[in-house]
């Protein structure tokens, strides 16, 4: 995928030098091995800054919300989806946003990968030909790419944007017969006194320094529900019972609108899989209202929306 | 345990559920008194945090109703809460709150009848899960 | 001062010795990572472990700490008297803190411990705590520590120090506790003349492995605080920043806090909790006006607190800053604090 390097740079140049936007989004070459910055160029000969790789996995739609200029962004297929979702529900409009599609296969695992040194540091990393070859003072590993990718990256069913002003790569083939939600089924299997126990061993390193939810494009809220305080919804401390309230309504505040994009658990600085939460909804809405976030411009999300025939045997 | 009365907080939607519930009081019918209306204007009303909170006061249950869909007194406030307390039921009882405390249901201001029958329903299937112990906050456990 | 040497296979009874008189924390793993837990037994510890996750500021300023308990109903005679919650300040041993964790622990105390004002909690357990530090032989690619004024030999925040020098550790006594708590150790052996050259050539190669940043901190310390303000790379630098707050929880010289009470049926609690300065509504006035309401002002602040403020303000020596790496390495949008001083540092503004 490095090779939309050169063509996101050529665009960037490109638009900024037509005046078709005022900035470009999208990604500089980190100082980590397994690392990008994300980064705005607003001149056309600054858009050598922008690079690409396999480890371009936070979800630049982050950066849009309420914008007031015109940019053009990067976006793999995660991102398009929620740039749709962003100009559904009102915090941008799509004639301000130019999107580079990005076909995507899959984003690199940099704490994995990590651990598998042994606490060895990385200090060259090459990726060719689905391999990832890492050099330390005094190692060298090769891994194989498809091993190491982002969780959400190896059940992903949409690599490629669904919504792209041009693209900056070959549209790449979509997964087949992936099954999206087995991991959510494995814990509908349990019982309630089971699934309590794993949803609390879960958030149990929870620190609550609500990295999650401000890596997600979808928590834009000028208050969140965390710092409302008449009433006070939930509690600071790292008491268990606010934590876990605060991953059930932040889980559910992203109802029909999560793409799965995985920079939730890419941010946590403990490695909680929160996706365990909005996979479940993820897969409700899916069964229940036949629904995909940020797929199509003319649904309305789907609590925002209803049909008369809604399944109802729970009510009684 | 036989001590112990389940404490239900019941979120009826004004113009329908709370009207029956009036006329079951009016009507003289019997159903247990474990139950503590709250009055909204609609069930879409509702926001799932106040469920929540409900539970985290120590509310062993918690039962929600409105009128019946296309009966809504504001057409359609129904049809969003459906799907709502859907997803909200399916994820609460996935991270592990027994599936007896929450309850929903479509009671129009006639139903006096039904309406003392689901409270009983609910009491008792409160009454069968015990004191709750879920998401509720006696104090923050912080040494 | 005492100095003595411990071989490897003795080490776990000396430090049984420590755990008959202390409470010992040392870092565990903990699934991947590393973080300081009470030990129960000597062979938890990793020594392997290059560094904790959380930096061990949280076995002092912690995370959620219970200040007072008071009642409110009309029944008791004390309602409304705030009551301080009893606590453990037990003596104590952290094990294995990393210098630069050690010498963090001296920054907060600039601000937990002044001639006005002594928090009752921080100084207390700082007072029960002996500091065994372990010296780091092999720094990681992210350490920038001898750059900020320490180094990974460095005994300025310690009680103890150990240096790994191959078969075993060379303790040595680097203040009156630390004097107090080797009289414990039984299983130390004299330090020969071999094992000290060891370990000034392991402080050497470590101090030169380390890559030098070549930080020219006195150029910030020296340039006008309002130009350094008003410069116009922070447009640059601020952009990536999700305010995810991760920098300030994990960073060991961080310590903002925000204080609340809970009340619950009659009884409440003032709990004292991290905050951090990350977030849009940390500086939300009563009033409603938000000083720091947008991004690159609090994302500017956050370095210039750190490399420029607190300077100037207690005109220390050295920045709030230890370089142990660990917001280099988790931050999630790859904001680079050495990039973001080099710019500082730099007398002219370069595009990258």
């Amino acid at each position: 995928m490095r090779e939309y390097t050169e063509k996101i740079r050529e665009a960037a140049r490109r638009l900024l030098s037509e005046k078709k936007v005022d900035a470009v989004i999208g990604f500089r070459k980190g100082t980590l091995p397994f690392m990008n910055e994300p980064c705005i160029v607003k001149h056309a000969d600054q858009a050598d800054r922008l690079y690409w790789d396999g480890n371009c996995g936070v979800n630049l739609a982050n950066y849009l919300a309420k914008r007031a200029d015109r940019v053009a962004v990067v976006a793999k297929g995660c991102d398009s989806r929620n740039i749709m979702v962003h100009v559904l529900e009102n915090q941008i409009s799509r004639d301000q946003v130019y999107i580079l599609g990005a076909p995507c296969r899959g984003m690199l695992d940099r704490r994995r990968i990590l651990a598998e040194l042994g606490g060895k540091d990385p200090l060259r990393v090459e990726e060719q030909n689905g391999k990832i070859h890492i050099e330390g003072r005094d190692f060298g590993l090769t891994l194989n790419r498809e091993e190491y990718l982002q969780e959400n990256c190896a059940l992903c069913t949409h690599r490629n944007p669904v919504e792209y002003d041009e693209l900056v790569g070959e549209l790449v083939e979509e997964q087949k017969d992936v099954d999206r939600y087995a991991d959510v089924r494995e814990v509908e299997a349990l019982s309630a006194d089971e699934r309590k126990a794993y949803f609390q061993e879960l958030i149990a390193p929870c620190i609550r320094c609500y990295a999650c939810r401000n890596a997600c494009p979808l928590c834009y809220c000028p208050t969140c529900f965390v710092d409302e305080s008449r009433p006070q919804w939930v509690g600071k401390s790292l008491d268990p019972v606010d934590t876990m309230t605060f991953h059930f309504l932040r889980a559910y505040h992203c109802a029909g609108r999560c793409t799965d994009c995985g920079a939730c658990e890419r941010a946590c600085p403990v490695g909680i899989k929160v996706r365990q939460f909005t996979k479940k909804l993820e897969k409700d809405v899916l069964e229940l209202y036949g629904y995909e976030a940020g797929l199509d411009m003319n649904e309305r999300p789907p609590l925002d929306t209803y049909r008369t025939g809604d399944p109802e045997d729970f009510i009684k | 345990m036989s001590e112990w009365e389940p404490k239900i907080v019941a979120f009826l939607c004004n113009w329908c559920s709370y009207g029956a519930a009036d006329l079951a009081g009016v009507s003289r019918f019997q159903y247990p008194a474990n139950i503590r209306v709250i009055r909204v204007p609609c069930s879409g009303r509702v926001n799932p945090k106040f469920i929540l909170a409900a539970f985290r006061h120590g509310a062993d249950g918690v039962w929600v109703s409105g009128c019946h869909p296309g009966d809504c007194h504001y057409i359609e406030g129904n049809y969003y809460a459906r799907r709502k307390f859907a997803l909200l039921k399916n994820l609460l009882e996935h991270v592990g709150i027994e599936p007896g405390r929450l309850h929903f249901s479509w009671i129009s201001s006639a139903e006096a009848t039904k309406f003392a029958e689901t409270a009983r329903q609910v009491v008792e299937a409160v009454q069968a899960q015990g004191p709750s112990q879920y998401f509720v906050k006696k104090e923050a456990e912080v040494a | 001062m005492t100095e003595m040497y411990i071989p490897k296979n003795k080490i776990d009874d000396a430090v049984q010795e420590m755990m008959a008189q202390h409470k010992v924390f040392a870092p565990v793993l903990q699934g991947r990572f590393h973080d300081f837990a009470p030990l129960s037994s000597p062979e938890e510890v990793d020594w392997e472990c290059r560094n904790t996750r959380l930096s061990p500021k949280g076995l002092f300023h912690r995370h959620s700490e219970r200040m007072f308990d008071y009642s409110l109903s009309k029944d008791d005679p004390e309602a409304g008297i705030l009551k301080e919650s009893p606590k453990d300040f037990s003596p104590r041993v952290v094990l294995n803190i990393r210098p630069c964790d050690a010498r963090a622990l001296q920054l907060v105390d600039v601000n937990f411990d002044t001639p006005e004002y002594r928090d009752p909690w921080w100084v207390k357990r700082r007072e029960a705590t002996t500091l065994v530090g372990l010296a780091c032989n092999d720094p990681c690619s992210t350490c920038f520590c001898g750059s900020v004024g320490t180094g990974p030999f460095d005994a300025a925040g310690v009680d103890v120090l150990l240096v790994d020098a191959g078969e075993g550790y060379v303790a040595r006594a680097c203040t009156d506790k630390g004097e107090g708590l080797l009289a414990e150790i039984a299983s130390g052996e004299p330090v020969t003349a071999e094992i000290r050259e060891k370990v000034e050539a392991l402080k050497k190669q470590a101090e030169t492995s380390m890559a030098d940043l070549h930080l020219n901190l006195d150029l910030i310390a020296e340039k006008d605080m309002k130009e350094l303000f008003n410069e116009e790379f922070w447009e640059d630098v601020h952009f990536s920043c999700i305010n995810c707050g991760t920098c300030t929880f994990l960073c060991p010289t961080c310590w903002c806090f925000d204080i609340q009470d809970e009340v619950y049926e009659g009884k409440g609690m003032r709990l004292r909790n991290w905050d951090s300065c990350m977030y849009p509504l940390f500086t939300l006035h009563a009033s409603g006006h938000n000083p720091r309401d947008q991004k690159l002002q609090r994302v500017r602040q956050r370095f210039m607190h750190k490399f420029k403020y607190y300077l100037d303000k207690y005109e220390t020596a050295t920045p709030a800053c230890v370089g142990c790496g660990r917001c280099v390495q988790h931050c999630p949008v790859n904001i680079d604090i050495r990039e973001v001083v080099r710019r500082m540092a730099a007398s002219c503004v370069c595009p990258a």
